[in-house]
């Protein structure tokens, strides 16, 4: 061996990532961009007040069995919960998800990302990660964390024995308000460079859906059109996941499908918006 | 101490700020016309259209979609207070409003409006008016559309023209209140969306609906002083706050408006004047 | 003579971080180069100078008046940004003509000065398509277009060359020449140092927010006396002059290199006298090449930047 060092470049030899895994690459930078906002740990910090408050409510009704009447906890109480996370999944969905591929496309990095042994999906699949690690941290761990605590709280399994379908409730119930508005907003995201119309869209998608099935509802006295609101169409799958009566008369199977055109349609617009070249006409 | 002296040709030194505005108006207003933002006003305006059109649809081929005596200048009032009032109107300011000076931050082409020899005061201004002119010629024509459409239905189109010419008096007056409080919203804060968004949809709703002044800090409560139609009242609450309120008087909206909308300003136009604009890279 | 540019002790924070640091400094009428690596500073002085920024400290003025919050000042004032950005939907024509307006022009007289500034950029053939459609160069140029158009006597103009391909740049920089000698004030900045050395001598070296020299680049490399001066000398017999340099007191170190002779030494006046006898004599043959290397920027910078 020469004294003298070799101190030409040198390829690197050591282990790769095999490809599909670069997803985590994406998700890992993603979260640690977006947990460097102190406005989001702000938002995430307060989604947990409710949790605190429901918390309460199962204390007093365990401590205080006379409570019961009024503050029952029923599978209705999980639904509800979850029904108002909703608030802060919005507000996170808008902070944490509209630059998420709006931001890449605004400085071209897109087209460096992909000239890497990265799919398509795999950038994809980091940025949606991204968005439903955080979404997931206002509505699906709280409302688990929730169901431990009434479990912990009353030392028994008498409401899971009463409600079987509790817990998977509480998860698919979650998970479809993590998905749908994931996958809507990221794919929102690759429709602009500007984080700000991003959020506009997405702000707009929901109200005027919701502005719609309001006069809708109101000319022809008929809550069978919540099928045109995006956030009824959650409540009246939800409803349908807890086994609980639904405050809307639209056909859940009608509900499933709009989400599920929605999924489609966000699947969709990612294939074609989510390219390493722009071709402009 | 040496003057600054115009070349041949330039304007005067000091071009006063409403000379200058009306220029700065001539610049955006095609800029913003013919913008996807456009688009995305249209789709808004021309919602309560669409759903006129289906309901005349459905009603030429007598499916009984009107209930329980509604008729047509009913719905009209209905889609004009819950669609255009209370979403549409602050939505679209919150789209334009926040982005009058932020938009030119972002794509970095303040620069060329703030190193001209005019005041920056004037940058707002002008760009404020081309919003009210962009914003009500596609919202305007939409209203008269859907009132063409709804209104004959089960009523006269003369008996509800009065009402009409009030509405589109509103329109004009909503943008004007709105969109002042949002650019002033627009140059304060780095977030401005998220800001606009819970002011309309979350403040709002509460300060209309808490007993007490506190609807007075809000915009919705002067325009709704000026609605000529029935406010929707389908729900106790409804009732009980109708009850518990009272409409405010036409000279408090006037007022209420006006001062919103000459402070927003004024705030909007000193924000810009002293601050710095550092862009990014 | 009122200077165009005075700047007294003016400091410029961003936070924590000091982008200019008690700089006073003045520009006269004529060229003159800002020139620093990246990060210096020389955007922030710019953004100073036209007023887009207000002195933490300081104070700065243009024509001898205060450019923060007078708006009056820019009638004076053509501007060319660093920034890549424009108003990609409208025409190059359409888009100078607008501000134009904007400086007070009516509107016959807007469109006069936009088709003479895009003339004098050499981009009449391409004024009415879109900004959007534009290369890199076209880009750079329409935005010299605009700054010009209101025919402005204090032009600043921020890395103006960058992105434009050599041809680009030669026509760029001859143009800019032009200007000045029309009688126009330029303040240009770059980092890249024989484009500033291509348009004027006269200079202000800025690294780290501090203004480290200004004034002709030769009279500021005469004031380094301590500095070496190298000079390479391309002649028929290097070996022949090598052996007459070494006996030369100011000489300080000798190099060969195929067919030249690399010299360092601290007393240049000296040596050039002794260099030109060599040559009038033949003594050495002929001498074919004589440059040095240190007479530019590049040398005057790195070794102020190390000192």
């Amino acid at each position: 061996m020469s004294l003298v060092h070799d101190q030409s470049y040198r390829r690197y030899t050591g282990a790769r990532r095999p490809i599909g895994r670069a997803w985590i690459v994406i998700l890992r930078t993603t979260l640690g961009a977006l947990f460097a906002r102190r406005p989001l740990i702000g938002l995430l910090l307060l989604s947990w007040v409710p949790f605190l408050v429901r918390t309460v409510q199962i204390y007093v009704v365990e401590s205080y069995p006379q409570a019961v009447e009024v503050l029952a906890v029923s599978p209705r109480t999980f639904r509800d919960f979850i029904d108002f996370q909703g608030l802060f999944a919005f507000f996170v969905t808008i902070y944490a998800g509209s630059g998420l591929i709006a931001g890449d496309r605004r400085v071209n990095a897109l087209q460096i990302y992909l000239s890497k042994p990265l799919l398509r999906t795999e950038y994809i699949a980091g940025k949606l990660g991204a968005l439903m690690v955080c979404l997931a941290l206002v509505t699906l761990v709280p409302a688990v964390m929730l169901l431990i605590m009434q479990v912990l709280m009353a030392g028994n399994l008498a409401l899971h024995r009463a409600a079987p379908g509790l817990l998977p409730a509480v998860l698919l119930a979650s998970m479809l308000r993590i998905v749908v508005p994931a996958m809507v907003m990221v794919a929102l995201s690759s429709l602009s460079t500007s984080s700000r119309y991003v959020a506009v869209m997405y702000a707009g998608l929901l109200f005027v859906s919701e502005a719609l099935y309001g006069v809708v509802a109101r000319a022809t006295g008929s809550t069978r059109v919540a099928w045109l609101s995006l956030p009824r169409n959650l409540d009246v799958v939800t409803d349908a996941i807890f086994r609980l009566p639904s405050q809307h008369d639209a056909p859940v199977v009608l509900s499933a499908l709009v989400l599920i055109a929605f999924v489609v349609a966000s699947i969709v617009v990612l294939e074609r918006r989510v390219r390493g070249v722009e071709v402009v006409a | 101490m040496e003057q600054a002296t115009p070349r041949p040709g330039a304007g005067p030194a000091g071009t006063g700020v409403l000379a200058a505005s009306m220029r700065v108006f001539d610049l955006s207003l095609g800029r913003m016309l013919w913008s996807r933002r456009t688009i995305f006003t249209a789709l808004v305006a021309g919602l309560p259209v669409v759903v006129a059109l289906v309901l005349r649809t459905l009603l030429a081929f007598e499916v009984p979609v009107m209930q329980g005596g509604v008729t047509g200048p009913v719905v009209f009032g209905l889609m004009f207070w819950g669609f255009v009032v209370r979403f549409a109107i602050p939505v679209l300011a919150v789209f334009y409003g926040t982005a009058l000076i932020a938009d030119e931050v972002e794509d970095r082409t303040i620069t060329y409006l703030f190193t001209r020899p005019i005041p920056r005061a004037s940058v707002v201004l002008g760009k404020y008016l081309a919003y009210l002119v962009c914003a009500t010629s596609v919202l305007l024509p939409a209203v008269v559309l859907t009132w063409l459409l709804l209104a004959p239905i089960d009523g006269a189109l003369a008996a509800s023209f009065p009402d009409l010419g009030v509405d589109l008096v509103i329109v004009v007056v909503g943008f004007v209140a709105y969109g002042a409080l949002f650019a002033a919203v627009g140059t304060i804060f780095d977030r401005p969306l998220l800001f606009g968004l819970l002011f309309v949809f979350g403040w709002e709703n509460l300060a209309l609906a808490l007993p007490g002044q506190l609807r007075r800090a809000s915009v919705a409560h002067y325009l709704q002083g000026l609605v000529p139609h029935a406010m929707p009242a389908d729900t106790p609450l409804d009732v009980l706050q109708r009850a518990m309120t009272g409409a405010p008087g036409v000279l408090e909206c006037a007022l209420g408006l006006g001062l919103v909308t000459v402070v927003g300003l004024l705030i909007a136009a000193r924000v810009v004047s002293n601050r710095e604009y550092v862009l990014e890279h | 003579m009122t200077p165009v540019i005075s700047a007294a002790h003016v400091s410029k924070w961003y936070g924590q971080v000091i982008g200019l640091n008690d700089v006073s400094v003045t520009v006269q009428p004529g060229i003159t180069g800002l020139l620093g690596p990246n990060g210096a500073g020389k955007s922030t002085f710019m953004k100073l100078v036209t007023g887009q920024l207000q002195p933490d400290k300081g104070s700065l003025r243009i024509f001898g008046e205060p450019v923060w919050r007078n708006p009056g000042i820019y009638h004076r004032i053509g501007f060319c940004p660093e920034q890549d950005a424009f108003y990609e939907r409208m025409t190059g024509r359409e888009w100078v003509t607008a501000l134009a307006r904007l400086g007070g022009m009516d509107e016959r007289r807007a469109r006069d000065a936009a088709a003479e500034a895009i003339a004098r950029v050499d981009l009449e053939e391409v004024a009415d398509r879109r900004i959007g459609g534009y290369s890199k160069g076209m880009r750079q140029r329409i935005k010299l277009a605009q700054a010009i158009v209101h025919d402005p006597e204090l032009l600043i103009l921020d890395e103006p060359l960058s992105g434009m391909d050599p041809l680009g740049r030669r026509r760029a920089i001859r143009m800019i020449r032009e200007w000045g000698r029309q009688g126009r004030s330029i303040l240009v900045s770059s980092h890249i140092l024989h484009e500033i050395e291509s348009m004027t001598a006269n200079v202000l070296l800025i690294s780290s927010g501090r203004i480290l020299a200004e004034g002709d680049v030769h009279r500021i490399r005469d004031l380094i006396d301590e500095h070496p001066h190298t000079v390479y000398i391309r002649a028929a017999d290097p070996r022949g002059l090598g052996r007459e340099f070494l006996a030369h007191p100011g000489v300080i170190s000798l190099r060969f290199e195929p067919n030249a002779l690399v010299v360092e030494t601290a007393a240049p006046d000296a040596f050039y006298e002794r260099l030109t006898e060599l040559a009038a004599s033949g003594a050495c043959g002929p001498i074919e090449e004589l440059t040095s290397p240190d007479d530019n920027l590049q040398a005057v910078f790195k070794y102020l930047v190390r000192s």
